[in-house]
This record gives structure tokens, C-alpha cells and sequence, in this order.
């Protein structure tokens, strides 16, 4: 029996699926403010690329997500420092942390439109909001599991807290921290998306809201895939860099 | 005109992914015999256990019980897998593991607790019979294991180095208490492990194969006295030249 | 001394809140978009003495948890099939993977073209965003289960209804409900979404009310309603787990 190699098989149903609907939809001589063909999708897709305006809306989402990931993170990452490094700090802060962790990035939508307005700043303030509890939660239990025994090393060499935290707790903790933020720039770019679709006017998930409203299926479906291809590129360029500094050791399996 | 044994492997061999495991292997195993296979690594010793216990087929040849071929797992052979941790459910209970195997030979529900106790009481689990696997330690597992083994009433056991990774003392313990078991049971057993010692103090029949290609090269007879004894049975010169014997082979045999 | 800490944490908990009081009291960010504690609260106790908070609260909870139970039944059901059979893994693994980092967010609009802007629409968008994480991670604990099990299940000579109920279902547990979890916290993110949109009465949608009329006592009191939803959700499906998965050991 020959064996089918493995690129074939993953493609085998995402292309039979393409084409099934491909045919359906000229054998039903596709004319709908609902669906679109395939092809339809692909050349509305190539107009919006040609005009620049998926390239505009993809750079202001990436704009937003990459803010907020770094705003957030950098934010997180010191509050996680700060709980791993001290049982006492960590224990103090449990309740105000429990509190405000459950509350859903888009129910800060409505307070961000109050506050801001429309635009940038609205966006990346909520996107920070998103990305900044899973690095405080990881990176807290990174540099919190960081070896007792080089901690022991760090008391012995006598370094003081802030050479303990550069030069033995951060590199230790380094491969969770980065899986944290590998966690959160998912989050990123989902939340700066969905913050799209339901409020701000500008990015991916406007310009599909707007392709919807203005009846335009085959640039709305278009968008969606975009929208499919910039997440899985973003992982897959995470995994990547992951892999290429810190092994295959470090690849923890992200919890589904 | 000799009696038909309880075991037979009649010309058996096994090929896997196109390399040889066993080449024509032929044994005869009887009712009531405990036989130990040792051998260095490669040399098939697992695949057989395997055979018999119906998870392979052999490639050429046939194994017999009683006289017909194994096809399929038979409810009256017990297996007992090395890993022990990767063997147990962890989400049952110790009783709930043993209530497994009397699941699968679909025996009724009222029936069940009472051999579920027996078989917890034989090997000194009765006390652990409500936690999780996971809370007991690696010997403690182990007996879970021959407890679920009993509990299927076997007249075969198949172990496949049950001891490997248990320390020295708890080795012993159960080497022991496998013995008791076996005699009070009258159950035949076929023992794989890679420790000699333990091949000679258990075994009335140690058994030594080679690799490349895999085969039996030497079957000897354990003629130490019943019941074993750990101090005793070891000091005992015949003990000593048969481990010497088997020292011996499997040198030979990785030079 | 567990309580000492807890009350440790309250303490400064409620110094946070006093700074926030402060902040407002001193008039630094206009009371129009920063309202104190003590304004928050009264909304709070207006909103449910009106029966208006009851009535959100109860639409996005009664969303929220149809569209996460059809979400978690079909993920499953589909999951387990998926994950029992590897071809299926093999064919169908790497279009999962794809659609695993897709915002769930980014199918409303299609939902809005199959559905409108009705209740059905809050609800397939709903159960079709929370259907993934339970699915993957249903695939994930089929594949995963330990081969020694399938082995041991040879040799007990148990039935293939018998090792998926027994053995293949149990072991995936922890994975299937992990999934679960997820699902529900995106059901709750597509419900608020879905009602802001769709402006279906809810939770969502009170708060885009409050914030476009400037209510901001009413906005953030319905935003502390919204987290302390996802926060008993959350604990309550812990509840469960703990309960389900007792015989697991806990590493911090």
C-alpha cells in the first residue's frame, strides 16, 4: 500500500472542501448578498491586497496587538517577577488578582470607548488588559519554580535582589516566561480582532464588518481567511523562535 | 508416548518490520512449571511473552495451549507488564483495578466484591483498597498489578520483568511473595527478567536465548529445594554454579 | 494562618478600593468617566431593586451556558471520534491546527449573514466559537492515552465499547474538561460581543447602553457584574474538576 506522504494528507481535506464548494456554487450559479464562491473570495481577496487596503487594515491590527502585547506584558512581567520572587507579596495580592483576572477584556470595551474614544489608544489599553494576566500568572509560577538550588547559588555568591532577578532568576525562568508570552500574543491578536468587530472603526475586523454591511460576502469571506492566516503565522513564527532558542526541551505543549 | 504440555512453541518465529525477533524456536513448557527466560537485550525474550500472551502472532510456526493455537488474549493468561505506572488506571481505585479484569470476563456484579477482597487480601492490599494508584508506592503498584492478575483465576502468569525497577529490598519481598502465591495456586508461570540471580531463585527452569537470530540456547534445570529461601537457597552450592552457568552463557553470548 | 493571609489579601484589596475612591472623590479624571466605589455600588443596588440587572444577567447566563453545552456535547462527541481514529488525526490534524489561533470573534460577521441580528445568530456564534477548545482538546486526550492501557485492555480481552467507556474516556478527562473551561470563558466573550452587535437584551448590551448614554455608575456596575459572572463560572467548573479528577496529583 503506498503510503501517503504526510504534507498530502493534512491538505487533502481543507482542498477537497474548497472544491466541493467551488462546484456547488457555480453549479448553483452563486448570485447572493450571503455566500460567495472560492474563486470569488480569492479574487476579492487579490483586489483588497492590490488597492493596499488589507494591508492598511492588517498593519493597524497588528499595531494595536503588538502595543497592547507589549504594554501588558512588560506590565505583567514585572507583577510576576514581583509575586514569584515574594511568597508575602504573592499571598497579599491573591484577592485583588482573583478579582480582577475573571472580568472578560470586551466587558472593558464600552469603559475604553468612554474613556478614549475611538481609535489606537482604545484598542491597545483593552488588548494590554488581555495580554497582561496570563504573563503575570505564568511568569509568577516561572520565576516562583525557579531551582531552590539556584537560588542557594545566588545567596552564597551574596548578589543583591536586583543581580539575583537579572542574573539567575530571569534566565532560568526565560523559556516559561516565553511561552507566557507566546500564550499572550495569541490572545493579542484574538482580543485587538474582536475589539474590531464589535466597536472600533479601524483594522481586520472592521473592514470585515464593513465588507458584511456594504453586502460584499466575497471580501467579508476574504478578510476571514486573512484573518485565519495571520493567526496561524503568528504561531507558527512563535514556535519557531521558540525552537531556535530554546530547543526542543523547553517546547511545553500550551494547555488547549 | 509423552504427555501433551500445557505451553508449546512449535517451530515459532517472529519477524517485526522486516528484522528477525525469533527463528525457529521450539519449547515445551508443562502444568505447574515456573520458568524464568533470561538473555541479553534483543534477544526476543519479551516477544515470546507477548506471544503467549495472544498480542502477536507469530510470523511462521504456532504456539500452543492445551493443545490449540493462540489467536487472541485467553482470559485464563494473566499478563503482567513491566511498567507498572503506565499499566494501572489512575483514575480508579486499587479495588476499582481489580474490579477491571472482572469486568472484562463479564462476571456478576455480585460476585465481584467478594473476589475483589480476596485478591486485594493475597497480596497484602486489603488496608489500600479505596486510594488511587498514585498514593501507593512502586512495590505497592506492582502487587496491584498481581492482584489483578489473580483476580482473573489464571493457570497461566506471564510476567515481563515485573521487579526491574523496584529497589533491592522490595525486590525480594515480592520475589517471595510471588512464590507463595504460585505455589498456594498451582498457577504455571513465565517469567522474563534480566537478573540471573532472581532467574535461578525463582525459576525450576531458566531458559537463556540469543540474538541474532533469536533463539533458545540453553534450557536448564533448577533442581533447588521448594520452598526458596532467600538467605538459605543463595548460599546453597548448586545456586552458585548455576549462576556461575548462566554468568558463563551470557557472556559468551554479548562477546 | 491560611486566614490571617486571606484576610491579609482583603485588606489590601480594599485598599485598592479606597484608592479608587480617593481618585474619584479628588475630581483628578472627571466623575463623567470615573465613577467612585460608592457610585458603582448604588447602581449596583438600583439595577437589581429595578429587576434590570436580574433580567441582563439571566439572558447572558441562559446564552452563555445553551450555546457552551451544545458547544461542549458536539466538541466531544466530534473530538472523540477524531481523536480515536488515526487517519482521521492524520487528514483532519492540520486543518485543525489552523483553525486553532482563529479568533472566534472573526466568524460574527458571518454569523450576522447566515442569521442576522436575531437571538439565533448570538447563539450559533456562541456554540460555534466555544466549540473548538473543548474539540482540540478532546482530539488531544483521545490521541494521548497511555498505549500501555490499550495493551492491558488486549489482554483482559475487553470489547471496543468497553476500552472507549472505560479506559480511552476516563484517561481523556482531565484534557476534555481543561477544554471545557476555555470554551466557557470564550462563551462568555462571544455572548457580550453577540448582544453589543446584535443589541439582544443582556449584560453586553447594557453596558454599550450605559457607556453611549454616559451612565458611568451603570457601565462599570454591569462590568463588575460581568467579571464576578466569569469569576463563579470559573470556580464552580474548578468544583467540578476537583471533584472529577480527586484521584490526580497536584504539582504547584
Amino acid at each position: 500500500m503506498k503510503r501517503v506522504p504526510a504534507v498530502l494528507r493534512g491538505l487533502a481535506f481543507p482542498v477537497a472542501l474548497i472544491a466541493i464548494a467551488q462546484i456547488a456554487a457555480m453549479a448553483v450559479r452563486l448570485q447572493s448578498d450571503t455566500l460567495a464562491s472560492p474563486a470569488a473570495v480569492l479574487v476579492a481577496g487579490a483586489g483588497a491586497f492590490a488597492d493596499g487596503s488589507i494591508l492598511v487594515a492588517t498593519a493597524q491590527t497588528l499595531a494595536n496587538a503588538f502595543g497592547g502585547l507589549a504594554l501588558g506584558g512588560i506590565a505583567g512581567l514585572i507583577g510576576g517577577i514581583l509575586l514569584g520572587s515574594s511568597i508575602v507579596a504573592d499571598r497579599l495580592m491573591e484577592f485583588s488578582v482573583e478579582a480582577l483576572r475573571p472580568i472578560p477584556s470586551v466587558a472593558l470595551i464600552p469603559v475604553a470607548m468612554l474613556t478614549f474614544g475611538f481609535g489606537f489608544r482604545m484598542e491597545v489599553a483593552i488588548v494590554s488588559f488581555a495580554a497582561f494576566w496570563p504573563v503575570l500568572i505564568l511568569t509568577r509560577s516561572a520565576v516562583g519554580g525557579v531551582d531552590a538550588g539556584l537560588l542557594d547559588v545566588a545567596r552564597v555568591l551574596r548578589l543583591g535582589p536586583f543581580a539575583r532577578t537579572v542574573k539567575i532568576i530571569l534566565p532560568a525562568a526565560l523559556p516559561r516566561i516565553f511561552v507566557a508570552f507566546r500564550l499572550a500574543a495569541g490572545i493579542a491578536l484574538t482580543v485587538a480582532v474582536t475589539v474590531e468587530v464589535s466597536a472600533n472603526p479601524l483594522g481586520l475586523g472592521y473592514n470585515m464588518m464593513l465588507a458584511e454591511q456594504s453586502l460584499h460576502p466575497d471580501l467579508m469571506l476574504a478578510y476571514l481567511l486573512w484573518i485565519g492566516i495571520m493567526g496561524w503565522a503568528l504561531n507558527l513564527t512563535i514556535n519557531g523562535a521558540q525552537r531556535r532558542f530554546f530547543g526542543r526541551s523547553a517546547q511545553a505543549r500550551t494547555a488547549p | 508416548m509423552e504427555a501433551e504440555p500445557l505451553i508449546a512453541f512449535d517451530r515459532v518465529s517472529v519477524t517485526l518490520g522486516g528484522l528477525p525477533v525469533l527463528t525457529d524456536i521450539d519449547l515445551r513448557i508443562d502444568a505447574g512449571d515456573f520458568v524464568c527466560v533470561v538473555g541479553p537485550s534483543g534477544c526476543g525474550k519479551t516477544t515470546m511473552l507477548r506471544l503467549l500472551g495472544g498480542l502477536l502472532e507469530p510470523t511462521a510456526g504456532e504456539v500452543r495451549y492445551a493443545g490449540k493455537r493462540i489467536t487472541e488474549p485467553r482470559a485464563d493468561i494473566a499478563v503482567m507488564f513491566q511498567d507498572y505506572g503506565r499499566a494501572l488506571l489512575p483514575w480508579r481505585t486499587v479495588a476499582g483495578n481489580v474490579s477491571l479484569a472482572l469486568e472484562a470476563l463479564d462476571v456478576p456484579k455480585g460476585e465481584r466484591p467478594a473476589r475483589i477482597a480476596a485478591a486485594l487480601a493475597t497480596v497484602g492490599l486489603s488496608a489500600k483498597a479505596e486510594k488511587y494508584p498514585n498514593q501507593l508506592s512502586g512495590g505497592m503498584q506492582q502487587r496491584l498489578q498481581i492482584a489483578r492478575c489473580l483476580a482473573q483465576e489464571p493457570k497461566v502468569l506471564l510476567m515481563d520483568e515485573p521487579f526491574g525497577a523496584l529497589d533491592a529490598m522490595t525486590r525480594q519481598t515480592l520475589q517471595d511473595e510471588v512464590l507463595s502465591i504460585v505455589s498456594a495456586s498451582g498457577a504455571t508461570v513465565f517469567f522474563v527478567t534480566h537478573d540471573l540471580e532472581e532467574a535461578v531463585y525463582l525459576g525450576n527452569r531458566v531458559i537463556g536465548l540469543l540474538p541474532h537470530p533469536g533463539r533458545v540456547a540453553s534450557d536448564v534445570a533448577v533442581a533447588l529445594p521448594r520452598p526458596r529461601n532467600q538467605l538459605t537457597t543463595r548460599e546453597d552450592p548448586e545456586f552458585a554454579r548455576l549462576r556461575r552457568q548462566l554468568f558463563d552463557f551470557i557472556k559468551d553470548a554479548e562477546a | 494562618m491560611r486566614i490571617s493571609w486571606r484576610l491579609g489579601s482583603f485588606a489590601v484589596g480594599a485598599v485598592f478600593i479606597a484608592v479608587w475612591q480617593l481618585l474619584a472623590n479628588a475630581h483628578l479624571i472627571s466623575p463623567v468617566y470615573l465613577p467612585g466605589p460608592d457610585r458603582t455600588w448604588g447602581a449596583l443596588v438600583r439595577g437589581f431593586a429595578s429587576g434590570v440587572f436580574p433580567d441582563q444577567v439571566w439572558n447572558t447566563v441562559q446564552r452563555m451556558f445553551v450555546g457552551w453545552l451544545l458547544a461542549s456535547l458536539a466538541g466531544i462527541a466530534i473530538g472523540a471520534c477524531i481523536g480515536l481514529s488515526r487517519p482521521a488525526r492524520a487528514y483532519l490534524g492540520p486543518t485543525l491546527e489552523f483553525l486553532r489561533p482563529l479568533p472566534a470573534s472573526a466568524v460574527v460577521p458571518l454569523g450576522i449573514v447566515l442569521f442576522g441580528l436575531s437571538d439565533n445568530m448570538v447563539l450559533s456564534v456562541i456554540a460555534f466559537g466555544a466549540l473548538w477548545p473543548t474539540l482540540l482538546a478532546t482530539v488531544h486526550g483521545f490521541a494521548a492515552v497511555e498505549p500501555c492501557l490499550y495493551e492491558v485492555s488486549r489482554a483482559l480481552g475487553m470489547s471496543r465499547l468497553a476500552v472507549i467507556w472505560k479506559i480511552a474516556l476516563p484517561s481523556s478527562l482531565p484534557d476534555i474538561l481543561s477544554g471545557m473551561r476555555l470554551s466557557l470563558t470564550v462563551s462568555l466573550i462571544l455572548a457580550v460581543v453577540g448582544e453589543m452587535l446584535a443589541s439582544r437584551p443582556g449584560l453586553g448590551s447594557g453596558i454599550l447602553i450605559a457607556a453611549r448614554t454616559f451612565h458611568a455608575p451603570d457601565l462599570y456596575a454591569g462590568v463588575v457584574l460581568l467579571g464576578a459572572l466569569g469569576y463563579i463560572t470559573a470556580q464552580g467548573l474548578f468544583a467540578v474538576e476537583a471533584r472529577l479528577l480527586r484521584w490526580r496529583v497536584h504539582h504547584r
